[in-house]
């Protein structure tokens, strides 16, 4: 029964959903977002779960004294700070949007400014022509950096930068493509198995 | 006195000329329509009209409409010229409209079009324009169907080797003969999305591996749902190994649903306790090349998957085996071989065949100057 009954619903979500994306009609609407309301309403349940599980794996850090097991304070510090704001001055206080701005805006920004080093990390990596394919890979590289740069039309009397675009217009496109019908129909795939109960491990694994 | 009234007379009179000189320059909008918008949910009608000549003298269109026995009321903004259509979306279901088009020149003189019959908003069942597409997918889904039913009776599969899920055993067992964890990270999709299915299905074949050396699987994990169905995922991976006694509900944890602070976090796992394997394996954006990166730095063998096209190159670049696009959908059947999720496989084939004639056949028709198949594709909405 445990197993029946989710399997059950999927089946009969699963099509509905289905059928709400060829018919326009306003009761078929109406389901679909109906039921992407439910989904919604799921979410701050699981978030409180999600919330206990940090403080638990945060507590327990602290207590067994695991490496850099004081940057657990600051957990707890950030956790309560925000929330204790947002209960009592609501979340449109100016202290609030403060500190998302001033605190959590720039730490998101700093990880994302390191991915250029990360990339020049990899490409190095990448680029080094050891077989034919890194070769190949190597001097496409070039041309499209060349092409991306001033200094490569500069050179090459805009060459680099039509070179550029003909490689990305024509063989990344098309390996791009078909990459997207690949997971399109792996995604279907995917779906039927699903629907149809055949694939049921996301409901814990076993029959 | 009466002078004034006689000069003021003729001046009427010749404004009034004037007027009537201009607007007789403007013709009105002709073969004006008002019909219910098709495939809608009944909520708007097109109007269309025929375009006006250039030296027309039309600066513009204005929409009227009205209510059966009601006033004429203006809607929507003065439409520029050049305009044939406008679609009211203002209207209400089980109400019948009637239209004028007013076609405005550039002195403001106006002349209206002939009121078209009255027409109300209908929501249709089903969308004609997704005809094909239905057909596709309806054709599409048997052969998964067909293919997956076949494979009950036990037919040998021939699937092919794809390395980066070769790999899984390898990297387990360097992990156990290290003394190590691995570190899985379903990305930063949630429960809806396929790719994190998919990615959970995978994780549930390590989780029964792991249960069997006994190596410790640390899952951080983004979205709360994804952490309650993979919590339950891996217990029960465990159970059915007959080793509930090494599982370990806090190895699976959420640590926060901002995208760079998750990247912060699993990074600092993979620098502190240097995993000896590393699956990344879900939906990924920007972080993808900061987690293979840094998980390549500590010397984990890595796997990776994603269907994101554009993070795979970076994963290409970073990681020991990737999984592209599709290989993440086979992995639990490739993982489980059972036969059933194998014949699923053969039905994504037949799909890719299918694709493939159309392309091929679709090429030649446009070579020889018949557009047919791009005609039909260029009407699939």
């Amino acid at each position: 029964m445990k197993r029946q009954v989710p399997l059950v619903l999927c089946f009969v979500f699963g099509i509905a959903m289905i059928f709400t994306q060829f018919s326009p009609h306003s009761f078929s609407q109406g389901i679909y977002e109906e039921v992407i309301r439910w989904a919604l309403i799921i979410g701050p349940f699981a978030l409180v779960l999600a919330t206990v599980t940090l403080i638990q794996t945060h507590t327990a850090r602290i207590r067994r004294r695991t490496e850099h097991w004081q940057y657990s304070f600051v957990v707890f510090a950030g956790l309560i700070v925000m929330v204790l704001i947002g209960i009592f001055l609501k979340p449109q206080n100016p202290m609030f949007e403060w500190l998302y701005n001033n605190v959590q805006l720039p730490m998101d920004a700093t990880m994302f400014s390191l991915l250029a080093f990360f990339i020049a990390s990899a490409a190095y990596r990448a680029f080094r022509a050891r077989t034919f394919e890194a070769s190949l890979l190597l001097i496409t590289a070039l041309i499209v950096m060349m092409g991306n740069v001033p200094v490569g039309d500069l050179l090459s009397n805009d060459t680099a930068s039509k070179a550029r675009q003909w490689i990305l217009d024509n063989p990344n496109l098309s390996a791009r493509r078909g990459i997207i019908l690949g997971v399109s129909l792996g995604v279907i795939s995917q779906s039927i198995r699903i629907i149809l109960g055949i694939e049921r491990s996301y409901l814990g694994g076993g029959d | 006195m009466l002078k004034t009234i006689q000069w003021m007379a003729v001046c009427l009179v010749l404004c009034l000329s004037v007027g009537t000189a201009f607007s007789q320059g403007l013709s009105p909008p002709s073969n004006v329509t008002a019909v219910d918008t098709p495939n809608d949910d009944g909520s708007s009608i097109t109007i269309t009209w025929d375009a006006a000549a250039e030296e027309s003298g039309i600066s513009g269109y204005q929409i009227l409409r009205r209510i059966a026995g009601g006033e004429l009321e203006t809607i929507g903004d003065l439409l520029p010229v050049g305009t044939t259509a406008y679609v009211d979306s203002s209207i209400e279901q089980g109400t019948s409209y009637a239209y004028i088009v007013r076609a405005v020149s550039e002195t403001e003189a106006t002349v209206d079009s002939e009121q078209t019959a009255p027409v109300e908003g209908n929501d249709e069942w089903f969308h004609t324009g997704k005809i094909p597409l239905f057909i596709t997918m309806l054709l599409f889904s048997a052969a998964i169907v067909w293919n997956i039913y076949d494979a009950r009776s036990g037919k040998e599969l021939f699937v092919r080797r794809i390395p980066g899920l070769e790999a899984v055993d390898e990297a387990i067992g360097r992990a156990t003969e290290m003394g190590r964890s691995i570190l899985y990270s379903t990305g930063l999709g949630g429960v809806s999305g396929v790719a994190t299915i998919a990615s959970m299905t995978i994780l549930g074949q390590v989780a029964r591996r792991t249960a069997d050396y006994e190596t410790s699987l640390r899952v951080p994990c983004r979205d709360p749902i994804v952490l309650n169905v993979v919590r339950e995922m891996v217990k029960t991976a465990y159970l059915e190994e007959g080793r509930p006694d090494a599982y370990n509900e806090d190895d699976i944890f959420f640590l926060t649903e901002s995208q760079f602070a998750y990247a912060a976090g699993v990074e600092g796992m993979m620098l502190r306790e240097k995993p000896a394997a590393i699956f990344l394996q879900g939906t990924f954006y920007a972080e993808s090349l900061i987690l293979a990166e840094t998980g390549n730095s500590v010397g984990a063998i890595q796997i990776a998957g994603t269907d994101s096209e554009h993070q795979l190159p970076f994963f290409i670049a970073a990681c020991d085996y990737t999984l592209i696009g599709e290989e993440l959908y086979a992995a639990s059947a490739y993982l489980s071989r059972e036969p059933m999720l194998l014949g699923s496989l053969r039905g994504q084939d037949w799909g890719k065949l299918l694709i493939f004639a159309a392309i091929v056949l679709g090429v030649v028709l446009e070579l020889s100057g018949i557009s047919w198949i791009t005609t039909l594709l260029q009407r699939v909405r």
